[in-house]
């Protein structure tokens, strides 16, 4: 995908764009492939004429673009329907419409967080960040308001001095220190530079409330400690043990290391305790696969690997072991204090909702050098 | 996919469909990583690999390779493959090594010892192998480790053909890399006898080697020509039937031929006549060939016949040397002109701008014109139209200058953007270059940039420029002219340059005109000011500037301009400076000052054209020639020329100034020659052409030369090593203002400094001129200088005398000159009709009436060379009136405070004999026609 300026624009909002346009590519007919995009020209055309006007984008909110661009024929719209539609489009609250109805009032909160990680080969963390994001899929009637709260450091502190003298983070209580977020266009920003406090009337269906930067105090769900030997030119021997680090009563899962191999191979004999692992000479690298694993446990693997001699004199650049897994539990120290919802005009209060929250944990550039 | 063969490898065919089915790029190098793997536990396991096996995988290693990835394995067996016996393992061995291998690896002696076992083999395809791995890599070390094998090969008696042939081709290779590697001495005959082969590959391959030795050493292989003109000949009358595996669609041999054909073009033509009178009728019959009707349809036999004739065009023009064959070989070509094939019209193209350049065939070429104006306008493909542009220019000569120029302006209106500025360059160059009037060449300027002014770049209207400047009889014609281009109402930027230069130094010539008065002038440039960029509003500033100083009558107007721009007005500094100096000179500065502060610019050195620099900076190698012949163009306005004109004239100017009337005796000059008024214009210009070793150093001695002033007003009257006299004037019916310029060249001030005129004794009364005084010192470095009233009162029969005095380091210096103040300055040019000049020519045919003077012409007659030399001279030139149109006609009318007089002049040239001109004036005072006569009459010699 690729925007062309005329002007020396904001970079960043074009990058923005062309996401968002991708979102609702994707909710419009899943998957952006060639045969897609070619069967559904007719239908980008008509998103583009509506996401943006002589070059600025527009509303780019899926869920109200879907109530006047439908897949289905031409439905025949009512004059009310039709006064509706502009009033969304051009009202100030333009990306919920009004008169929404559910039986159950509903709504799950995602926390997702992505560590990254490049480690030393003696175990010192040379950088770690986790990027994250809060994915809220609500099912709720009327306009409801919502307000959202999290274990902030300064949300924390502010309210700490407010009610105890006691410093928040020695009484124990976790805090998470936020480097930089961002929300969807429907929280109050204003309300959140005044109070700092997250309020807004959340679209219907799915989206991302706000997404986030960590770098301070991350717990690490894994660690990696790497051997290697090399025995003269043509032998060399590879030792990496695994420990997970986090309460036992957790599972990881979905466990994969990736142990490069020199380019040279020509054989590679390996044993492992746990899980599988398997040389793949497509991707010159062992992968180590372990389905499950609780927190606490240590495990290893040990490799032998046959090189064949070759006339460069170059030496091998070892590149680092890399490893994906997914944790439940967000490893930056993310919580979710409380999520309330007024409605005022429909008779349903914040007891009444039922809400979910969910924490995924998973590894993004996570790697130790060897 | 290519059906695999029965012994062909299995793996390799799965493995490149593997890749070629590949969706990304990816997947490609999953593929390859794993086949990659694969390969190593193979290389690397116990078990030994066969022959077939090894081959396989060397063979994939090597696809991997060209796919782009890094090989760093495999060598070793590759080398191994080496030794084996059958020949497809040998030869992806082989082939690994020349493609993989580099010079300084570890295996080389290993390779060098199978290459040397193979070249040593009975068997002939592993010695070509071996020879073909030799020549791929090509090395130094190659050469050095080879050196001796390789030659012996070649000329051994027992070598096979085929072994010949690769021997010949691998020996040009490694030449290529060590010049060294070819034995001299007695191997040279040998090699050049190769030639003799009866087989033809092995003479097809020989002849690319001598070629390649031949131009580094032409005098050793001397003796190839003979042998190749005849082998040559040997092809040509060869019928297709004789030469059966070499003839290619009819045609025998030619490649052979082509490669022949070249390796003639390195050698001058062949001395022995025999030898000669051979080749002759070889391209004879190479011409007489295409001539013939076709044997085939197919264009492989026109292109191969087509290859060999362009061949030999080539060699026929590299020899130059017959007529007979340029003309025939410029009429082929010309039939091409008019082929459907696109390629063949480019090469004829491109063969005749070569042609032209021949002196035997550039009027062969010349018939052509209109076919190649044609394809220059008509051709759908622009590369062949920039080959007939290339041609046009490359044709082009005195004779046709005029209408190819005319051509290429009207083309270029229509002509593609990437062509345009390449052609802008050439039109400029020979409207330039074969301008004889060079009003024409103003005109065509002028043209160029109002049709295609973006593409005319600075050099250009430089030129146009220095030209102007250096040419003084078009500077009233081109401030005409430009005058009248600006009245449009969108003119390109570099017209008004052009128009803001020419005006600012010549404005003042054509002020005379109620349409272009001074202020007309000055408004019609200031209307285009404030839509040009800053460059040319500041050229503009500068041209007002001189405009204070030719027309003190808008003064106020100007100043008023300056005014405007010199304060935050004109965001430009460089504007704004130039404003502000400008206006306080023109307020604090006197008329003298301003005069010669804005004295009019000097002559330019003459160099060479700077356009043509910038042509042959655009396109280096591809400038075609347009060299032929020298012409020097007939009245360059070189200084270089200017000072062998001056002293040619005056060898010839001392008897042609006899002192006929009897008057005064003018005061002795400096130098010798330079009495009296009567001088030699004409002689000026038919001298050009013979330049005279001592002219240099006497003109820079003395530089003066009054016959220069006869007819131009404004120049450097006289310069030494001490001073310099320049002069500027005015004339205005029977008034004249000569203004003097004395430049103090010294580094020492001149003292006692005094400048007195003095009238003839034989023009008292009847010419009244006015001196002011100049100060008494002159400083080094400076200038002073003096004002001359003239007015003419009667007829009067000699030029004022001026006496410059002065003490120059303790010496006393005298010069005596003369005023340019000839009678002529005071005519007016009259229109009449051929009826009303012959009535009153027969009016006037009183022998009283009547002066008659024939005079030998020294040089040949340019009519367009005398026409300037009569326009300048002041009087009206009358066309079209003489029945005879050799002939020229003049009429005026000189002004005098008393009364006016008309003037009639004829002067015939006698152009078969080139002896005599006759010139007749007719006048009813015999004085003046005697005058006219005179001061014209010695310009003949």
């Amino acid at each position: 995908m690729a925007a062309v300026t005329k002007q020396n624009v904001n970079a960043a909002m074009v990058f923005e764009f062309m996401l968002k346009v991708i979102d609702v590519m994707q909710s419009y007919f899943g998957k952006i492939s060639e045969e897609n995009i070619k069967n559904n020209f007719v239908l980008i055309y008509e998103l583009l004429d509506e996401i943006l006007d002589f070059g600025y984008p527009q509303n780019t909110d899926t869920g109200v673009l879907k109530t006047f661009i439908t897949q289905q024929g031409i439905k025949s719209q009512t004059k009310e329907e039709q006064a509706q539609i502009t009033s969304q489009v051009t009202g100030q609250i333009g990306w919920r419409r009004e008169g929404i109805k559910y039986r159950r009032n509903e709504l799950f909160l995602d926390v997702l967080e992505y560590v990254n990680l490049l480690m030393s080969p003696q175990g010192q963390v040379l950088s770690a960040h986790v990027a994250g994001k809060v994915v809220m899929k609500s099912y709720l009637s009327g306009m409801p308001e919502c307000k959202f709260g999290i274990n902030d450091k300064i949300v924390m502190e502010a309210k700490g001095k407010g009610m105890t003298t006691e410093d928040p983070a020695r009484s124990g209580k976790p805090v998470v220190v936020i480097d930089d977020c961002q929300f969807h266009q429907c929280v109050k920003l204003s309300k959140f530079e005044t109070e700092h406090s997250i309020s807004f009337i959340p679209p219907d269906g799915e989206f991302e409330l706000m997404r986030y930067r960590t770098t301070k105090d991350i717990s690490l769900p894994f660690r990696v400690i790497p051997l290697v030997r090399e025995v003269g030119r043509t032998k060399m021997e590879v030792k990496v043990v695994l420990k997970s680090n986090f309460k036992q009563s957790l599972l990881g899962q979905k466990i994969e290391v990736k142990i490069p191999t020199p380019l040279n191979t020509s054989g590679v004999q390996l044993i492992c305790l746990k899980g599988k692992a398997k040389y793949k000479a497509s991707e010159n690298a062992i992968v180590w696969k372990i389905k499950r694993m609780a927190g606490l446990k240590e495990t290893q693997l040990s490799a032998e690997i046959e090189l064949l001699e070759t006339d460069t004199k170059k030496k091998w650049t070892r590149p680092p072991i890399s490893m994906n897994f997914e944790v439940p539990f967000a490893p930056s120290g993310f919580k979710v204090r409380y999520l309330k919802v007024f409605e005022s005009k429909l008779n349903y209060s914040d007891h009444d909702v039922i809400k979910w929250v969910r924490y995924i944990g998973r590894s993004g550039l996570y790697e130790t050098r060897c | 996919m290519p059906a695999v063969r029965g012994d062909g490898m299995r793996g390799l065919a799965v493995f490149i469909s593997d890749i070629r089915n590949c969706k990304s790029k990816e997947a490609e190098i999953k593929r390859i990583n794993k086949e990659l793997a694969n390969i190593r536990s193979k290389f690397k396991g116990d078990k030994t690999l066969d022959g077939y096996q090894k081959k396989k995988y060397v063979c994939k290693l090597l696809f991997i390779f060209l796919l782009g990835h890094d090989i760093d394995f495999g060598h070793m067996e590759a080398v191994n493959l080496l030794s084996s016996n059958k020949y497809s393992e040998k030869q992806i061995g082989y082939l690994f090594i020349s493609v993989l291998v580099n010079t300084r690896s570890d295996l080389i002696n290993l390779i060098n010892q199978s290459i040397k076992n193979d070249l040593q083999s009975r068997n002939p395809i592993h010695v070509n192998l071996a020879l073909q791995c030799i020549a791929n890599i090509g090395s130094k070390e190659m050469a050095e480790v080879f050196g001796h094998d390789i030659p012996k090969l070649l000329v051994s008696g027992d070598t096979m053909d085929v072994v010949k042939q690769s021997a010949a081709l691998c020996l040009l290779r490694l030449f290529r890399t060590s010049q060294e590697i070819i034995p001299g001495g007695e191997w040279t005959s040998r090699i050049i006898h190769l030639l003799n082969d009866q087989h033809m590959g092995v003479v097809t391959a020989a002849t690319s080697l001598i070629d390649a030795l031949v131009k580094k050493n032409p005098d050793e292989y001397k003796g190839c020509i003979s042998l190749a003109v005849s082998r040559l000949s040997r092809i040509v009358t060869a019928s297709y039937t004789d030469l059966q595996d070499y003839t290619y669609y009819f045609v025998p041999a030619p490649w052979l031929s082509v490669k022949l054909l070249r390796l003639l073009q390195n050698y001058p033509p062949p001395d022995d006549p025999g030898v000669r009178g051979r080749l002759i009728e070889c391209l004879e019959t190479i011409l007489n060939k295409a001539q013939e009707p076709p044997k085939s349809k197919k264009v492989q036999h026109s292109n191969a016949k087509n290859a060999v004739l362009f061949e030999a065009i080539s060699l026929i023009i590299h020899m130059d040397t017959e007529p007979n064959l340029l003309v025939r070989a410029c009429n082929q070509l010309g039939q091409f002109l008019s082929n459907r094939e696109t390629n063949l019209r480019y090469l004829a193209l491109e063969s005749m701008c070569l042609l032209a350049t021949s002196e035997f065939s550039h009027d062969a070429v010349k018939k052509h014109q209109e076919v190649v104006i044609l394809s220059m306008k008509m051709e759908k493909d622009v590369s062949v139209r920039q080959q007939a542009v290339d041609l046009l220019y490359a044709m082009c000569d005195k004779t046709n200058a005029e209408e190819i120029v005319q051509e290429m302006l009207n083309y270029l209106e229509t002509a593609d953007y990437s062509i345009r500025e390449e052609m802008v360059l050439k039109v400029a160059i020979l409207a330039e270059k074969y301008a004889t009037d060079y009003t024409w060449y103003v005109d065509v300027i002028l043209n160029l940039i109002r049709i295609a002014g973006d593409y005319v770049s600075e050099e250009v209207w430089y030129r146009v420029i220095q030209i102007v400047i250096n040419r003084d009889d078009v500077q009233g014609y081109a401030a005409k002219t430009v005058f009248e281009a600006l009245q449009a109402p969108a003119c390109h930027e570099n017209m008004v340059k052009v128009g803001g230069y020419i005006l600012g130094e010549f404005g003042n010539l054509i002020a005379g005109d109620q349409r272009s008065s001074p202020s007309v002038q000055f408004q019609l440039l200031h209307s285009k000011y404030h839509l040009c960029s800053p460059m040319t509003r500041a050229l503009l500033l500068s041209t007002y500037i001189k405009f204070v100083n030719l027309f003190p009558e808008i003064k106020t107007q100007i100043q008023e301009v300056f005014k405007q721009h010199s304060n935050l007005r004109s965001a430009d500094a460089e504007l704004q400076q130039r404003a502000s100096e400008y206006l306080q000179l023109s307020i604090i500065a006197s008329h003298d000052m301003l005069a010669t502060v804005l004295e009019e610019m000097p002559v330019f050195p003459e160099r060479e054209s700077s356009i043509l620099a910038v042509l042959k900076k655009k396109k280096p190698g591809r400038v075609p020639e347009n060299e032929i012949r020298e012409h020097k163009s007939p009245v360059p306005g070189s200084t270089a020329n200017h000072q062998e004109e001056r002293s040619a004239a005056k060898t010839v100017s001392a008897n042609a100034s006899t002192d006929l009337l009897g008057l005064s005796t003018p005061p002795a000059a400096p130098t010798a020659g330079n009495t009296g008024v009567l001088v030699d214009m004409l002689g000026e210009l038919y001298t050009s052409g013979s330049p005279q070793p001592h002219a240099n150093n006497v003109a820079a001695q003395n530089a003066y030369n009054p016959a220069k002033f006869v007819c131009k007003n404004n120049g450097v009257l006289f310069e030494n090593d001490l001073i310099q006299i320049g002069v500027k004037s005015e004339f205005r019916q029977n008034l004249g203002r000569i203004t003097l310029f004395y430049g103090n060249k010294t580094s020492t001030a001149l003292q006692n400094f005094s400048a007195a005129v003095t009238n003839p004794t034989g023009c008292i009364g009847k010419l009244n001129v006015q001196s002011k005084k100049v100060d008494p010192t002159v400083e080094a470095g400076a200038q002073v200088q003096q004002m001359v009233n003239g007015e003419c009162v009667f007829d009067y029969p000699d030029a004022p005398s001026l006496t410059v005095t002065f003490t120059c380091n303790g010496t006393p210096q005298k010069l005596s000159l003369r005023l340019p103040l000839t009678v002529n300055k005071f005519f007016e040019p009259t229109e009449m009709t051929g009826e009303v000049f012959f009535a009153r020519w027969k009016n006037l045919s009183g022998n009283e009436q009547r002066s008659q003077k024939i005079f030998k012409a020294t040089q040949p007659m340019d009519n367009t060379a005398i026409r300037t030399k009569l326009i300048g001279f002041g009087m009206q030139l009358l066309d079209g009136i003489d029945p005879n149109p050799e002939n020229f006609v003049c009429a005026g009318i000189v002004h005098t405070s008393k009364q006016q007089i008309g003037c009639l002049l004829r002067l015939e040239p006698n152009k078969q004999a080139q002896v005599s001109d006759l010139l007749q004036c007719r006048c009813f005072f015999i004085l003046l026609r005697v005058n006219v006569c005179e001061t014209l009459s010695g310009t003949g010699h």
